[in-house]
């Protein structure tokens, strides 16, 4: 959700914006778009779709999610002359460095978990296992974390409706999207010049 | 029923090349931003 506000909150003030300043808002126009599809695909399968994701084992889950997220991270990396394009791509190798180093998931602390749900689900939860079968994260306890700050550490304030936890590396994904919709664009003559 | 479909088809009629840029890059960004982020909300645990 924290993704998806950026996304949206980026669109409104970007052509508010454009707007403001009495010009047409132009979009970002991405290279390699098709990258996007193919690198997200296994995280559909392995964690959006209800249909599959239950199917998958842990391990290929890991995989899926390692495999498409270094295919995200090349695209980044072709489309990082967008304004943001570099602070979202550090932050997509944050939380990748943090899930390599982890055994393939994104490692929730105990104490955030605790601050997100009540002590009955807590328990019910096994410490080294992923949490649910649609979730990236493994329950694990901050000693045995590998880069403890790039994990999902942080939690939402008491009082927003909606609580999550996330990782300094969400908030580089969020604040890149966010940017990438407001920022100053290069000329388009240029962009065009290498689309495909 | 009718001006319904009117409506329905004038709307159609106004998108443009410009409106499937918009919003082929929004779903572009999303599956990004999706993709490469990785929080967990309270519906999410021990579901």
């Amino acid at each position: 959700m924290i993704l998806l506000t950026a996304v949206a909150a980026g669109t409104v003030a970007g052509w508010g914006f454009a707007r403001w300043r009495g010009i047409a808002w132009q979009p970002p126009i991405f290279r390699a778009t098709w990258l996007v599809a193919l690198g997200f695909i296994p995280q559909f399968v392995a964690f959006y779709s209800p249909y599959t994701r239950t199917a998958l084992t842990d391990e290929l889950a890991s995989t899926s999610l390692i495999c498409s997220q270094l295919m995200l991270l090349f695209f980044t990396f072709l489309n990082l002359r967008l304004p943001g394009m570099p602070i979202l791509m550090l932050g997509l190798g944050c939380n990748l460095a943090v899930i390599l180093a982890n055994g393939g998931f994104m490692p929730l602390t105990i104490d955030a978990a605790s601050r997100l749900v009540n002590q009955a689900i807590l328990d019910s939860l096994v410490i080294g296992e992923r949490i649910s079968s649609a979730s990236k994260d493994i329950l694990l306890p901050e000693t045995r974390i590998v880069l403890p700050w790039l994990a999902d550490r942080f939690v939402s304030p008491q009082n927003m409706p909606y609580r999550f936890a996330f990782s300094l590396g969400d908030v580089f994904v969020a604040a890149g999207a966010f940017w990438m919709l407001v920022g100053e664009r290069p000329a388009l003559s240029v962009l065009n010049s290498g689309d495909n | 029923m009718k001006n319904t479909i009117n409506l329905f088809v004038l709307s159609f009629t106004k998108i443009n090349k410009t409106h499937l840029q918009y919003a082929l890059m929004l779903l572009t960004l999303l599956m990004l931003v999706l993709g490469a982020g990785a929080p967990e909300d309270v519906g999410g645990i021990g579901r």
